[in-house]
């Protein structure tokens, strides 16, 4: 590398400017619940809240619904009866996995394809009317076409997340290099690295990975929610072991309160993984502010 | 507690789009045709060279289509599946706009639901149409729920951060000209929220229609959803091809439609 030393540094922090300009936030002036209440009064609210939704709930379900729909009370009993059925840990542990796993190859897909569409624009123009196409319809939709080429199959839930989590990561990584790149007032690391000679393989790796990881982890987290909704239609569909599955059975066979725990367990799943999204970019990226790009869907 | 995503003011984006000189707009164009004509070619020769049950090609396919518009059963699928997408969208503009504006306006409702309200934004919403179906049976309005449920929440998200961004000089002005209340949402609070909402309305189209499909696929006796359902079941690939394909156009000109929409009021968006 024939930059000197103390440039690394700041080559492989992207136009950090940039993206704040871009996901600048507009004043609160209304003042956030916390300026006009103490944290304190917050839990309080909320868990008033709660219990009073819960009652209403409960209250309901019993005075008007048939004795098989949910209410809280007999829900929440069930919770240890449903976290210890072996059926629903392992239907679960199956989808978490295929989620994950999906997740994991979209984002190496979806980086390199994302970093390539970014950076050479002939590739691009070839490119993007098909990912802008997939990324606009529902690729739900494709489910059944997908369970006749791989069957009723772990594969083709596997292959409907990776569907599902690929596009917004391209979309935004191929986002996130173009205005890395673009260099219109923004830095322009690209110049001062090929001004130092540095190889384009070097420029690639140095200046344009580092600079896509923030739209990557944007991508990601709009994958999470995608990935989650692809599997379960398979599941649907296909009647695959997982946990969507398990909602369905359950329901069927008139076992909304465990079908409804089950539920709980895939929203507290989301909620996990964007927290952690959340976690890796103020504990890795601390200069990027959570942006605004790629807002699709 | 993760923020939920905000709401993108997509007027950011041509940002990265630069006035390309006279060459390179012809040299676009020239790579946009060989896109489309190469897609097609790709598509001809891959569904000429596998077994019909697995890909056809583009031309069997548009016969296909042909067939199904033709016979009535498109047309059909299309005005029941995007009844149940308006119904469902307009309804989530509606309820969404009304529920941001009360959130931003009352932060003691703000401060007691926004957990819960982020909590069933990231929730996967498919995995609640069973229990539609037990309560509701096959119909119009459970499809018409799904729908709103997979739409309402952009719009009450990006509705509310419109209403809560609102600079309070601009309200104290209007107040102390004695603007009445109802002016002062009618001339300050509407318009400067609308652009907001408008990036709510964009996000609610593209998911409304995933949620019209996943209804489709087991409430629904008629639909696209379903109509891809049969067609699955008895390995009609290019009746799942044609009708993936009307779906995918439905999707890009809705994009195109909610992205006008949103650059339309975006004109008039208030720059901090």
């Amino acid at each position: 590398m024939s930059v000197p030393a103390r440039e690394p540094a700041t080559a492989a922090r992207p136009a950090p400017r940039s993206l704040r300009a871009a996901g600048g936030r507009p004043r609160d002036p209304g003042g956030g619940p916390s300026r006009r209440y103490g944290p304190g009064t917050a839990v309080t609210v909320r868990v008033i809240a709660a219990v009073v939704i819960l009652a209403l709930w409960q209250f309901t379900a019993s005075a008007f619904a048939p004795a098989y729909i949910p209410r809280p009370s007999r829900t929440l009993a069930q919770i240890p009866a449903v976290l210890g059925d072996q059926q629903f840990l392992s239907g679960t542990a199956s989808t978490l996995l295929a989620v994950l796993e999906g997740l994991v190859i979209a984002a190496v897909i979806g980086t390199a394809a994302g970093l390539v569409m970014g950076r050479l624009r002939d590739v691009d123009r070839l490119l993007r009317l098909y990912v802008n196409s997939f990324y606009a319809m529902p690729i739900v939709a494709l489910v059944p076409l997908l369970t006749v080429w791989f069957g009723y199959t772990p594969t083709a839930r596997l292959a409907i997340i990776v569907i599902e989590a690929t596009l917004p990561i391209v979309f935004n990584v191929a986002e996130g290099v173009r205005a890395a790149s673009a260099g219109d007032g923004q830095g322009g690391y690209e110049d001062v690295a090929r001004a130092f000679r540095a190889p384009w393989w070097r420029v690639w790796t140095g200046v344009a990975l580092p600079a896509c990881l923030p739209s990557l982890l944007a991508g990601l987290d709009l994958a999470i929610g995608r990935a989650l909704i692809g599997a379960v239609v398979a599941e649907f569909i296909a009647g695959l072991n997982g946990i969507g599955y398990y909602i369905l059975f359950n329901v069927r066979s008139f076992h909304q309160d465990d079908a409804l725990v089950a539920v709980g367990v895939l929203v507290a799943f989301a909620l996990l993984l964007r927290a952690l999204i959340n976690l890796a970019v103020r504990r890795g990226l601390p200069w990027y502010q959570p942006s605004v790009r790629g807002e699709q869907a | 507690m993760t923020q939920p995503r905000p709401a993108a003011p997509a007027t950011q984006a041509p940002l990265t789009r630069r006035r390309l000189p006279q060459g390179s707009r012809w040299r676009a164009a020239l790579a946009y045709a060989v896109s489309v004509a190469g897609g097609a070619a790709v598509w001809q020769a891959l569904g000429s060279h596998s077994s019909s049950e697995v890909f056809v090609s583009l031309t069997a396919t548009l016969s296909r289509l042909g067939q199904m518009i033709s016979d009535g059963s498109l047309p059909g699928a299309l005005g029941a599946s995007f009844s149940v997408y308006a119904a469902g969208v307009a309804l989530a503009i509606v309820t969404g706009a009304a529920g941001g504006l009360l959130l931003a306006r009352r932060a003691l409702l703000r401060l007691a639901l926004e957990p819960y309200l982020i909590a069933l934004y990231a929730a996967p919403m498919v995995a609640l149409i069973p229990f539609l179906l037990a309560l509701m049976g096959f119909g119009f309005w459970p499809k018409v729920i799904v729908v709103w449920l997979f739409a309402y929440f952009p719009v009450q998200f990006a509705t509310q951060r419109g209403a809560q961004s609102i600079a309070p000089e601009l309200i104290d002005v209007a107040r102390s000209f004695r603007t009445r209340e109802r002016d002062i949402w009618r001339h300050v609070v509407i318009p400067y929220t609308l652009p907001y909402l408008m990036t709510g309305v964009r996000q609610a189209l593209a998911r409304g229609l995933v949620g019209m499909i996943a209804a489709e696929f087991f409430l629904s006796a008629d639909g696209l959803g379903s109509l891809l359902i049969t067609e699955s079941e008895r390995f009609d690939t290019a009746g799942m091809l044609a009708v993936t394909l009307v779906i995918t156009l439905a999707g890009v000109a809705l994009m195109g439609l909610g992205r006008l929409a949103e650059a339309r009021f975006a004109r008039w968006r208030v720059r901090p």
